[in-house]
């Protein structure tokens, strides 16, 4: 299962510019990106079928917009960008049916990390979803692209819109609390 | 939040063991699915997919830069010819001497002398005397005094 992001193809793009290839290289897009939005957005709502309909709307608001993205940033930051404002929309949403505060987000969280029956049942990785969750919202995107998809600050930067020096204090006081979380279940 | 050194390296530990594995799956062959899915679901997006028609263009859309300018250049002829028509040229001479009516006029006594006192009347000088109070009858009496001023005075 790789969950890397695809190198960018500046071909592809060029064909989705041109009016008579944009729908079959969109097409090429969506069986490039969607392992990897479809992880980024997973470890934020937790949920298969809630990231399956996220990752849905991603693609739709995509090609609603395709005709605006004119390539100066690169694809797959633009993907990204689409895929956390739609699981961050999610997550508020959801908080607003449910009337959840933010401080018990994390009970919700690990209520839906128990029941996700997509999982492969190891004790230790479910343990860190937990923790993961613990963190808040822009601290855990920071620390889901830089842990699980190994991805550069530099480019965390370009889709968060924060300086790396930022990313990194995150980063690291996001792992301080992942720490402190096991160490009070030891 | 401080931690030990020894403690800090025991629970760095604990996410090297996770591996960068988060546990989560996905049914069999979701993502092969999901973007045929995808492909036949997505709708039509006319900005991007129908290429910019060029529409032939008017008569009157070839023709108004031509009719534009030559408007401008109508304008500026206009302007050119009113200052050429308001500064008196070199070669123009518009002197008296030159203009034959206004010479003629200028040179014949009894136009000058009918220009001058064409429109003094008796009654204006009566006017005047009686101002400067002068009796008139007086004078009118008076052949002597009559005599001069009368020989250029009409009715």
């Amino acid at each position: 299962m790789s969950k890397e992001t695809p190198q960018e193809n500046s071909e592809l793009i060029g064909r989705l510019r041109e009016p008579a290839t944009c729908r079959a290289a969109f097409n090429e897009v969506m069986k490039l990106y969607s392992e990897p939005l479809y992880w980024q957005i997973r470890r934020m709502v937790q949920s298969h079928d809630d990231a399956s309909d996220i990752l849905q709307n991603t693609f739709l608001k995509a090609w609603q917009s395709i005709d605006q993205f004119r390539g100066d940033a690169r694809l797959s930051t633009w993907l990204h960008k689409i895929a956390i404002n739609e699981s961050l929309t999610h997550l508020a949403r959801e908080r607003k049916r449910l009337s959840v505060s933010l401080d018990d987000e994390e009970g919700r969280m690990a209520d839906l990390i128990e029941a996700d029956e997509w999982t492969d049942g190891e004790a230790l990785a479910k343990e860190l979803r937990k923790a993961v969750a613990t963190l808040p919202e822009k601290q855990r995107l920071v620390f889901n692209m830089k842990y699980f998809d190994d991805m550069k600050y530099e480019q965390i930067s370009e889709i968060l819109g924060t300086t790396v020096g930022a990313l990194k204090a995150s980063y690291h006081l996001a792992t301080r609390k992942i720490e402190a979380y096991f160490a009070a279940r030891q | 939040m401080c931690f030990k050194n020894n403690e800090m390296r025991k629970e760095s530990d604990i996410l090297e063991k996770a591996g960068r594995r988060d546990g989560m799956t996905v049914p069999e062959g979701f993502f092969e699915s999901f973007a045929e899915q995808m492909a036949s679901r997505l709708p039509e997006n006319p900005a991007a997919e129908r290429p910019a028609v060029l529409r032939p263009k008017t008569t009157w859309q070839r023709l108004r830069p031509y009719v534009y300018m030559a408007a401008m250049f109508a304008g500026i002829w206009c302007m050119l010819k009113m200052f050429t028509m308001m500064t008196p040229s070199a070669g123009v001479d518009l002197s008296i001497e030159n203009n034959k009516v206004l010479s003629s006029a200028l040179s014949d006594e009894h136009f000058i002398y009918d220009y001058i006192n064409d429109d003094i009347s008796s009654r204006e000088v009566w006017e005047e005397m009686y101002e400067d109070s002068i009796d008139v009858e007086e004078v009118i009496s008076d052949d002597a005094l009559l005599a001069e001023p009368a020989s250029g005075i009409e009715d």
